[in-house]
């Protein structure tokens, strides 16, 4: 199990840094919100305190650790809320600049 | 009144406020009257917070939902978080004073001081917070009101800006995220006092070096350091004037308050190595910055350079570590943040005047000629950035200074003093293209603009601070005495 665990999030972590690295501004926001996944997975994996039963039950035993759990919530939340303010902005951006590389988007460079 | 609410009470009236002032959005002048008294509110409340703890000589620690220390999210004010929120609250309710009397379109959508509180609230709770997730969450929540206070700007580039500033925060958000996720595998704990009690007890697990360099990278993208700094220039030539005066001097100080926490609270045992960096990033910084400022074509990103060579004189400073460098960074802090968003704010309400709201030299040549009080505040918010008396500017940087010769260090000391002189270059340089050259005939500027009420006051307190430094510079020593003993600190949060 912590081998597939290790693994998936080392190719999540893969595939979305090499979309985030892309020159197509689409393909880079999605890059971040794979990124972002992968992040939530490592945040799961780090309980600290790998118990039998689960937290705040009656039954006697090694509690499993309930704050990972939280902060993912926390974080799903946020990358969520922070990928939909992405793709309003790319709507924007690519209905104005009419193209999806990043190169053509540099209205502020001169 | 029980005195640790005082540390709940900035982190709270934003929000609430915000909240209230989004059911007031049909009547503009009842909302802005709200959310500016809110603001107001706020300042006093952490005003009231650092004087308690200067007097009280020791930290008030708000434990939220009475949860004891290391379980549940605490509050913590102690001296520096303090003083950083009254500098941060202090401008931020300049800001909002500069954004009642603009005249951007933006400044009059429904949702703008709304978004314009809760852009403190991150702020502030980033700072005041004693919990590592806690300040993913807060940052977050300035990230998303800063990006879409941009977004809305009345610049056609404002999505542009908003885009970039967004994505590379949410990347560094990620790298905080690492971190935190790190720091928990190897202590089991998230609180800020219990992390640095157990690094210094034991710092052999693999993943605290992992996690110390994930996170001098999330505060580098905060503060637009060097090599971070790419989202910013093109951030301040977009921004509308009210919310870029605020990010470019006291969101920045975000990523100040992170290395001052993490040399002197987390990673006591490490941190000549993160000085080390701190050093080299600042003194590159430096120059960078100067020169980026030189070679620009608009006067918002003339000074948004200007920043990441005043952030190389503060990042230096730290990176000394000694107790005078250390006053120094905070001394030289406070005072960037009052002279950088006063001189943004004027560079702003200068763009007001032009036919087509542009910062560009091109645009905004000659017509200082109508502006003569603004011409007067920006020679002296000039002469403080470049370090000249009467003004606070010079404090700063006499302490840093005599601290980088009492530290032995004359290499850096030497490229940053040569440094100095680029800072007068190019603020000169625009003051003489805005106040001295000619208006062009064929340009016709527009007879009102934004006012001019908030950049006075900020720049007469900078003034007032340059004349009668006494009462910041003992702040400093004190604040610095503080974080020599983080035992204190720890003890605070933690009980004992």
């Amino acid at each position: 199990m912590e081998i597939l665990k290790a693994l998936s999030i080392g190719a999540l972590f893969g595939i979305g840094l090499y979309q985030l690295l892309r020159r197509n501004i689409i393909r880079s926001a999605i890059g971040l919100a794979i990124t972002s996944n992968a992040v939530n997975l490592f945040l799961l994996s780090v309980g600290a305190y790998d118990g039998v039963v689960e937290a705040y039950a009656k039954a006697i035993g090694q509690r499993s650790d309930a704050l990972p759990q939280a902060l993912i919530l926390t974080a799903i939340v946020i990358s969520l809320g922070g990928f939909a303010f992405v793709l309003s902005l790319l709507y924007v951006i690519s209905a104005r600049y009419r193209t999806g590389d990043n190169d053509e988007v540099k209205g502020l460079s001169h | 009144m029980p005195t640790d609410i005082l540390v709940l009470l900035p982190v709270l009236v934003p929000p609430t406020a915000a909240a209230v002032a989004v059911l007031l959005r049909s009547h503009r002048r009842v909302q802005a009257a709200w959310a500016f008294g809110a603001m107001l509110t706020s300042f006093v409340c952490s005003s009231l917070l650092l004087w308690t703890v200067w007097s009280n000589g020791r930290p008030i620690v708000y434990q939220l939902g009475n949860w004891p220390a290391p379980f549940g999210i605490s509050l913590v004010g102690d001296l520096l978080s303090a003083t950083m929120a009254v500098m941060c609250q202090l401008v931020l309710a300049g800001g909002f004073l500069y954004a009642l009397g603009c005249r951007d379109q933006c400044a009059q959508y429904p949702a703008f001081y709304p978004l314009f509180l809760m852009l403190a609230t991150g702020l502030t709770g980033a700072m005041l917070t004693g919990d590592l997730f806690n300040l993913f969450v807060f940052a977050e929540l300035l990230v998303f009101s800063g990006a879409a206070l941009t977004a809305v700007s009345d610049d056609k580039f404002g999505t542009e800006a908003a885009y970039k500033y967004f994505y590379i925060s949410f990347v560094a958000s990620i790298a905080l995220l690492l971190a935190s996720g790190s720091l928990y595998v190897s202590y089991g704990t998230l609180n800020l006092a219990d992390l640095a009690q157990r690094i210094a007890a034991d710092p052999s697990p693999p993943l605290v070096l992992p996690a110390m360099v994930l996170l001098i990278i999330f505060f580098m993208v905060k503060g637009a350091v060097m090599p971070f700094h790419f989202w910013q220039p093109d951030f301040h030539t977009a921004a509308p004037t009210p919310v870029h005066a605020v990010l470019s001097s006291v969101v920045v100080k975000l990523g100040i308050y992170g290395f001052l926490r993490m040399t002197t609270l987390l990673f006591v045992e490490q941190a000549e190595t993160i000085r080390a960096v701190l050093v080299v990033v600042g003194a590159v910084g430096v120059w960078f910055g100067g020169l980026g400022a030189v070679g620009t074509y608009d006067a918002k990103r003339m000074l948004a350079y200007s920043t990441l060579g005043q952030l190389g004189f503060i990042l230096v400073a730290i990176g000394w570590g000694t107790p005078l460098a250390l006053a120094a960074a905070i001394v030289y802090a406070f005072n960037h943040s009052l002279l950088k968003a006063a001189m943004l704010m004027l560079a702003g309400s200068v763009a007001s005047r032009a036919p087509v709201k542009t910062a560009a030299f091109a645009a905004i040549t000659g017509l200082g000629k109508k502006l003569p009080l603004a011409g007067v505040l920006f020679l002296l918010g000039g002469m403080g950035l470049a370090g000249i008396p009467p003004l606070n500017g010079f404090v700063g940087k006499l302490m840093l200074f005599s601290s980088g010769v009492e530290a032995q260090a004359y290499l850096p000391l030497a490229a940053i003093g040569l440094a100095g002189i680029v800072t007068l270059v190019y603020v000169f340089r625009a003051f003489q293209r805005i106040w001295w050259t000619p208006l062009p005939e064929d340009v016709k500027p527009k007879p009102y603009g934004d006012r001019l009420i908030a950049p006075a006051l900020l720049i007469a307190l900078s003034l007032a601070l340059g004349i009668w430094a006494e009462p910041l510079i003992n702040l400093a020593q004190a604040t610095v005495a503080w974080m020599a003993t983080p035992e204190w600190y720890v003890r605070a949060v933690l009980g004992g």
